[in-house]
């Protein structure tokens, strides 16, 4: 008699909030039980983390630049997922957007602070985008699957990168150091607000009217109709090819402007590990937010706190990787969370003798619902 | 080139090999069943990070690699129970295992960073043969990991396609409805392929650090893991071509260092390391093409989640 | 001697109790009938002999020993093999490794297999290659398959679900004759079906479903006739399918196709040169066997799928046209997949039911929210779908609903030509009324309708001609009033030609 899964008739109230929060509280119990083994003191540790990232508004304002990049990368993800696609490819797109702006630096370092960082966040876009292109051709004329080809693309972006700071690129002034030279001074993102920059700004603005556009406008009705069925979209006549290309390339923009923002917001110049995981985060963050691009700001703004929090303890001699963890245990704690809101563990078969703990079967309410079709008996069923 | 720079490639080609099969072998084997771990990159750094620990601990290489494969299987229960089990997307979740197994490789392997690397694996040279020139300083001389490496490839398919459990797995992978209904537990099927796919990975993380590059740091996997996903499409989900590419690749890794001391060739190096990825989306893009007019090579049910009551 | 006896089996699924105290005795060395309508709880029921499908309730005999399944493993074990609908095969397994899956020697030689595969069908008469994958072979020759996997396995008791479903005429007879060897072999045989002549033809007894019960158990075929059996199967609801008046003149041709062809991925053309016209008003049935071809012509004229050939409506030349031109020239379309076609299973009521409208409903590129939700209110309303909420996934309503949904979202607006691919499968009987009289009315107002449907006394009912396809070609032309279900039979056969 083993355990099973059983389908909840209605599922927990709550939903994601619910399961988010279950997959917190999870992942900062299982935290500790590591920091224990390690001899730290979790609740220090937690409380040293909490005042890093929201002790005070210069603390937020460190929270909120860092959620910048994961905001973006997490809209790039959830764009394509709401389409049923997966872009992997963030990683990649982000460091192809921060070249792409490094770029232009370099061949116009004498243009204005303003030109030149409109110019810069601009061929970010395109950099991230070009960078999709690839897979998105594939994915709309060949049907070959995003998932991989975007995945082989963070590695080869990586590599790229690596060779222009390596090589061609390398500062002659950075003692061996592979680096890019430092971007002119005018380069940079103008100061929002203490640790924050316009980089802040710009991208609420891009998640605010891409997350209202995706929940009310014809096109993210298209997308979530294509995602929710192939064919029920080419049914009513939209064009997936045109709409698998336009969404993936529209998902490497986003992750290309994470890119530039990063470049020309917190690096003074590009290095090789410009993009800082900010792309795989990013996937998280939008599978936490269900795929819908409205939900990736809260999010991102509680991974970017958990990042904060973790650079903050590593001055205190704990290794900063445990909000990397928090962060995994965080997504396999609600994706368990989220099952369990949809079911429910039955012990057992349900035969005669479990009938009671396995809900028994309403028999006053019993023949209502017969005659309502099975699937089992509808043509299709599972393949 | 002279003798000792072609041995020093030729011994370099296999340890890269050993390496990459290993870890591509073991994801092989969970793709079979039906399930994508992405997660490999995180279970080869956690399995390195373990098998090396351990290794100094005991003093005994072997004890390590046992210890890298418990470590990276037990990682990847984590990825079968969430996915195969709880029915979660195996996309994220494999992702995710990666984070996970690069941070806690970090973690917990914060103070191993200043060890020096006392238990390693040493060469094998095979009585006679060894004396073989050229070859036996290298095949009659390579570690024996290596050869449980080859084994392993050859005991997979033979088990894949010569014995009932490798048609059970593989209809499982296919469809796992109709495996179900022939009697085939699809979930426990599942489990033991994604945790037997972990703990390949974990090995080869343990060869990684106790022998490629021995010594733990955070990021000595160098995306090697994503190399080992590559591979199981490049070779077309068979152990053979699987072989092929896990030389082919490793060799391009192997050459790197070499194309400009060795061979003189005025041509960036680091931009050949992008080869095995750029091979990769190729050989996808000609899979699908052939696939066109007949089922493709992939197994059918990856991604897919099965739960048997669903309705 | 009894070979199974399934007693009080309950079964409920979320929001659908399947099985609610259904019984079932089959004698050993005998093909007994299992009769119902869709959603009489029949394979519900089958699974759960068949162990795929734990009952809430109830007792499992075989041969007089009590069973309790928990998985298919455990009802192979005892003997019980099952056939289900869609196939379990896998596509890139060869028919020998389909066969012995599960089952198969500890050591395996692929020769060994083939040879013992080929032996075991050529003992029972089931012609198949051993060496081919599953891929490449008919509907009927899948079918042989799976029986010789329960063979493999030496199943005593062989349920097939719906088995003549796939099969074309000659195909069916020959299952017939393969099961009534099998019972002489002392098999028993469990032949799930609503065809009234192949019950009749195959099987020695029946027993009857209705609502997840058993109305009536091991009657003996011999003494069985159709009305007591309808009224069996549907109760005292009303009788199915009222003769329509035929309107006496047709109006104005609506729509023209000619010469459509429709090739699929091996190359082969599954719509071969077919020519149709319909005119306003007007309802032409369209009969045939399953897969000979009715959906691809109907997705090709809503313009799913690519053809060649010329389609017309009216003036307007909509060969190539998008599906969404061909909609907005007032075409509409039920597609057989009701969902992932027609309707999309994530998305609320309101978001499918303006999947037509949506374009209209957009102010610029923003679509007007109240405005969507009054014409999903009203469209629910008017067509009577019963749902809990307008924001739930379509996914939980029953398939009567979602259909009320689908055909209610087509017809609204007046389209000039509707084709409805199979509207009534699946449903209830109030379910099935409430469509057919959706179709009549539109008839009625001046719709040109294509129906496509399996069941041949809807087609009778309601076509006013009536086309039969055949393997990519229509093959004949029957005028209803003169017409019986054995005509328009024979022609589904392929072999009298009209």
């Amino acid at each position: 008699m083993g355990w099973r899964l059983v389908k909840r008739d209605t599922p927990l109230p709550g939903g994601q909030v619910r399961a988010f929060a279950v997959g917190l509280l999870l992942a900062l119990v299982l935290g500790s039980i590591l920091l224990l083994a390690a001899g730290h003191n979790p609740l220090s540790t937690y409380q040293r983390m909490l005042d890093a990232s929201f002790g005070s508004l210069r603390e937020i304002s460190t929270t909120l630049d860092r959620a910048v990049p994961l905001g973006l990368a997490g809209l790039a993800v959830a764009v394509a997922g709401s389409m049923g696609l997966w872009n992997i490819g963030a990683e990649g797109q982000i460091i192809a957007g921060a070249i792409a702006a490094a770029w232009v630096a370099r061949l116009a370092p004498d243009l204005n602070g303003f030109s030149l960082i409109t110019l810069m966040l601009l061929a970010s876009v395109v950099g991230g985008a070009l960078l999709a292109l690839g897979p998105a051709l594939a994915r709309a004329q060949l049907g070959v699957s995003e998932i991989i080809t975007t995945l082989m693309l963070n590695e080869v972006a990586i590599r790229i990168v690596r060779y222009l700071v390596n090589g061609p690129w390398k500062d002659p002034l950075s003692f061996g150091f592979p680096a890019a030279p430092e971007l002119p001074d005018q380069a940079a993102l103008p100061d929002l607000y203490q640790r924050s920059n316009i980089g802040l700004l710009i991208a609420a603005v891009v998640i605010a009217v891409f997350g209202w556009l995706a929940a009310r406008s014809r096109w993210g009705y298209e997308l979530r109709l294509a995602g929710s069925s192939e064919r029920a979209a080419q049914y009513v006549g939209i064009s997936l090819k045109s709409k698998v290309l336009t969404v993936l390339v529209l998902s490497g923009a986003f992750a290309g402007l994470a890119g530039g923002i990063l470049l020309t917001g917190s690096s003074d110049r590009l290095v090789e590990g410009v993009g800082g995981g900010f792309g795989y985060a990013g996937i998280i963050v939008a599978a936490l937010a269900l795929m819908r691009p409205s939900g990736v700001a809260a999010v991102a703004v509680a991974f970017g706190a958990v990042q904060v929090g973790g650079l903050a303890i590593e001055t205190q001699g704990v290794p900063a990787a445990i909000a990397d963890i928090l962060q995994g245990l965080i997504l396999f704690g609600a994706l368990t969370a989220a099952v369990f809101g949809n079911y429910r563990l039955v012990r057992g078969s349900a035969d005669a003798d479990t009938t009671e703990t396995a809900d028994p079967v309403d028999e006053s309410a019993g023949t209502e619902s017969i005659g309502t079709d099975l699937p089992g008996e509808i043509a299709g069923g599972p393949a | 080139m002279s003798e000792q720079q072609l041995i020093g490639l030729l011994i370099a080609v296999i340890e890269f090999g050993t390496l990459l099969y290993l870890a591509a072998l073991g994801e092989l084997i969970a793709e079979k069943a039906g399930v994508l771990n992405l997660g490999v990159e995180g279970m080869m750094a956690f399995g390195g990070m373990a098998g090396f620990w351990f290794g100094i601990e005991t003093g005994s290489p072997w004890l390590g690699l046992v210890m890298a494969a418990v470590a990276g299987g037990g990682l990847a229960l984590i990825h079968a129970i969430v996915s195969v089990v709880m029915g979660a997307d195996q996309v994220v979740s494999g992702l995710a295992l990666t984070i996970l197994g690069l941070a806690m490789s970090a973690f917990l392997g914060t103070s191993l960073v200043t060890l020096t690397p006392s238990s390693k694996f040493t060469e094998q040279p095979l009585g006679p043969l060894s004396d073989i020139p050229i070859l036996g300083d290298t095949l009659f001389s390579m570690s024996l990991v290596s050869w449980l490496a080859v084994f392993l490839g050859v005991a997979t398919w033979f088990i894949l396609e010569r014995t009932r459990i490798g048609l059970s797995l593989r209809a499982v992978g296919e469809n796992a409805a109709t495996a179900d209904s022939a009697g085939i537990p699809v979930v426990r099927a599942r489990l033991i392929a994604v945790v037997i796919g972990g703990a390949l990975a974990g090995i080869s993380g343990a060869y990684l650090t106790m022998l490629v590059a021995p010594g733990w740091s955070e990021g000595t996997t160098a995306g090697r893991g994503w190399i080992a996903v590559a591979l199981v499409i490049f070779g077309a989900w068979r152990p053979g071509r699987l072989l092929v590419g896990a030389l082919l690749f490793g060799g391009l890794i192997a050459l790197e260092p070499r194309l400009q001391t060795v061979f003189d060739v005025d041509f960036d190096v680091r931009l050949l390391s992008m080869l095995p990825y750029l091979l990769t989306v190729a050989v996808l893009i000609v899979l699908s093409i052939r696939s066109r007019n007949r089922p493709s090579a992939a197994p059918a049910a990856i991604g897919q989640i099965w739960r048997r009551e669903e309705r | 001697m009894l070979a199974v006896e399934l007693e009080n089996i309950w079964k409920r699924f979320p929001g659908v109790v399947a099985n609610a105290g259904a019984s079932l005795t089959v004698k050993a060395g005998s093909v007994h009938a299992v009769l119902g309508e869709n959603g009489a709880g029949k394979t519900t029921l089958m699974n759960v002999l068949a162990g795929v499908y734990q009952p809430d309730k109830g007792t499992v005999r075989l041969h007089g020993e009590q069973q309790r399944f928990t998985k298919p493993a455990d009802a192979i074990a005892a003997g019980v093999g099952m056939v289900h609908q869609e196939f379990r095969l896998v596509p890139t397994f060869t028919v020998a490794e389909n066969v012995v899956l599960g089952a198969a020697p500890m050591r395996i030689s692929k020769a060994d297999l083939e040879r013992q595969v080929g032996e075991l069908a050529e003992r029972f008469g089931l012609a198949t290659d051993p060496a081919q994958e599953i891929w490449q072979l008919s509907m009927g020759e899948r079918q042989r398959v799976e029986i010789l996997k329960a063979l493999w396995r030496e199943a005593r008791v062989l349920i097939l679900d719906e088995p003549t479903a796939v099969l074309t005429p000659s195909e069916a007879e020959e299952l017939g004759r393969i099961t009534a060897t099998m019972a002489e072999d002392g098999r028993s045989i469990i032949f799930i079906s609503h065809k009234l002549d192949e019950v009749t033809a195959f099987c020695d007894e029946a027993t009857v479903l209705r609502g997840g019960t058993t109305v009536a158990s091991s009657l003996d075929v011999a003494d069985l006739n159709a009305a007591m059996l309808a009224e069996l199967m549907v109760g005292q609801a009303t009788a199915v399918s009222q003769r329509r008046e035929r309107a006496n003149t047709p109006g104005e041709v609506a729509l023209t196709a000619r010469d459509i062809t429709v090739r699929d991925l091996h190359g082969r053309n599954v719509v071969d040169g077919v020519s149709v016209q319909i005119r306003s008003g007007e309802i032409v049935g369209l009969a045939g066997v399953a897969g000979n071809g009715q959906r691809p012509l109907a997705d090709a004229l809503a313009g799913l799928t690519t053809s060649t050939g010329t389609i017309k409506m009216g003036i307007h030349d909509l060969t190539k046209a998008t599906p969404n031109d061909r909609h907005r020239r007032g075409l509409s379309y039920v597609p057989e997949d009701r969902i992932g076609v027609g309707l999309a299973p994530r998305l609320s009521v309101t978001d499918n039911a303006i999947m037509r409208a949506y374009r209209l409903l957009a102010r610029g590129p923003i679509i007007d929210r109240e405005g969507a939700a009054d014409f999903a209110d009203e469209l629910v309303e008017q067509f009577n779908v019963k749902v809990a909420r307008m924001d739930q996934p379509i996914a939980g309503l029953s398939g009567g609903n979602l259909q009320r949904l689908l055909v209610g979202r087509e017809v609204d607006g007046q389209p000039t030509v509707l084709i409805a691919a199979q509207p009534t499968r699946g449903l209830d009987v109030q379910g099935v009324a409430a469509i057919q009289r959706v179709l009549l009315e539109q008839a009625e107002t001046g719709v040109g309708i294509l129906l496509i449907s399996e069941d041949l006394d809807e087609l009778l009912a309601l076509s006013d001609r009536l086309l039969v396809m055949h393997e990519g070609h229509i093959v004949g032309e029957f005028d209803p009033d003169l017409s019986t279900r054995a005509d328009v039979g024979v022609a589904m056969t392929g072999a009298g030609v009209a």
